[in-house]
């Protein structure tokens, strides 16, 4: 626990449909810095694509934030920027919905992870 | 020539080692996963039991903070630290912090109200879980990409020593 002092800890954001929203705002990742910025972003069927890219994109710009929490199908929405995150950190964890079950073969790790296996590429 | 043909035993040996690792980690991060879905639809389902008990619109995004509340800070953080099986990156563990710690932090059912029904409390404690296997998700997704990168690497090197 000492250890835990010196380091500063990071936060985890959100990008969800509003039950996941509440539900990990509830468990506690929820926070409103000094600069009135939220670390979570409630995605609905009005949100605009747009909105959800622009919010993405600045949680990665964050340093407070090591871990970006967003749902698979709106991960499919934004799926060309997600590809085009490869830094390590923040980690960009494809959680289930309420209404949308985890599809392994929509993850973009997994998507990754599987084109190594390509018969072309074996050699 | 000998030595190149030790080289490539070697990569080759390598290979096939970081290639079993990366299909057995792709197994651990589906289940971490799948861990997580459980956890979640368990919360969800005590969320819903709250808000058939509170009413639609008490339990919704608009009990959530927005910009125009008052600061406060997180009480679920991750702390980094250095791991030697992730090839130097870092591996995260979850840490709930306690009111008595810090003042600025405040237990999120109180945006619901005083009293609320038991099932909030659960589909905290389900959310909670939940947020303990997504950061063991993290860790395994980040062991998985440096395997891949090491793959790749191994991969050109290969390569190269095939053309000479």
């Amino acid at each position: 626990m000492a250890l835990h002092s010196a380091v500063k800890g990071k936060l985890i954001s959100v990008i969800g449909d509003e039950d996941t929203c509440v539900g990990f705002l509830l468990g506690g990742v929820g926070e409103i810095n000094k600069n009135r910025h939220p670390n979570f972003l409630v995605v609905d069927k009005n949100t605009a694509v747009s909105e959800i890219e622009d919010c993405f994109k600045r949680f990665i710009k964050r340093d407070d934030i090591d871990i970006i929490l967003i749902n698979q199908n709106i991960a499919e929405i934004i799926r060309h920027v997600i590809d085009n995150h490869n830094s390590p950190i923040p980690a960009v964890l494809e959680i289930p919905s309420k209404d949308h079950p985890y599809d392994a073969s929509k993850d973009s790790i997994l998507r990754r992870a599987k084109g190594m296996f390509n018969p072309d590429e074996l050699l | 020539m000998a030595e190149a043909t030790e080289d490539l035993d070697k990569i080759c040996n390598t290979l096939d080692k970081l290639t079993l690792d990366a299909l057995s980690l792709m197994e651990e991060e589906i289940l971490l996963k799948l861990n997580v879905e459980n956890a979640m639809c368990g919360g969800e389902s005590h969320l819903a039991k709250a808000r058939y008990i509170m009413g639609q619109n008490s339990v919704s995004c608009l009990q959530l903070p927005t910009e125009n509340s008052p600061e406060f800070s997180a009480v679920a953080k991750v702390y980094a630290s250095e791991d030697d099986k992730l090839f130097g990156e870092k591996s995260y563990e979850l840490q709930l912090t306690k009111k008595t710690e810090d003042e600025s932090v405040q237990d999120p059912v109180r945006w619901f109200g005083v009293l609320v029904p038991q099932n909030l409390n659960y589909a905290q404690n389900m959310f909670r879980q939940a947020l303990q296997w997504a950061v063991q998700a993290v860790n395994v997704q980040t062991q998985l990409e440096q395997t891949i990168i090491k793959i790749q690497q191994l991969k050109a090197a290969k390569a190269a020593v095939t053309a000479k």
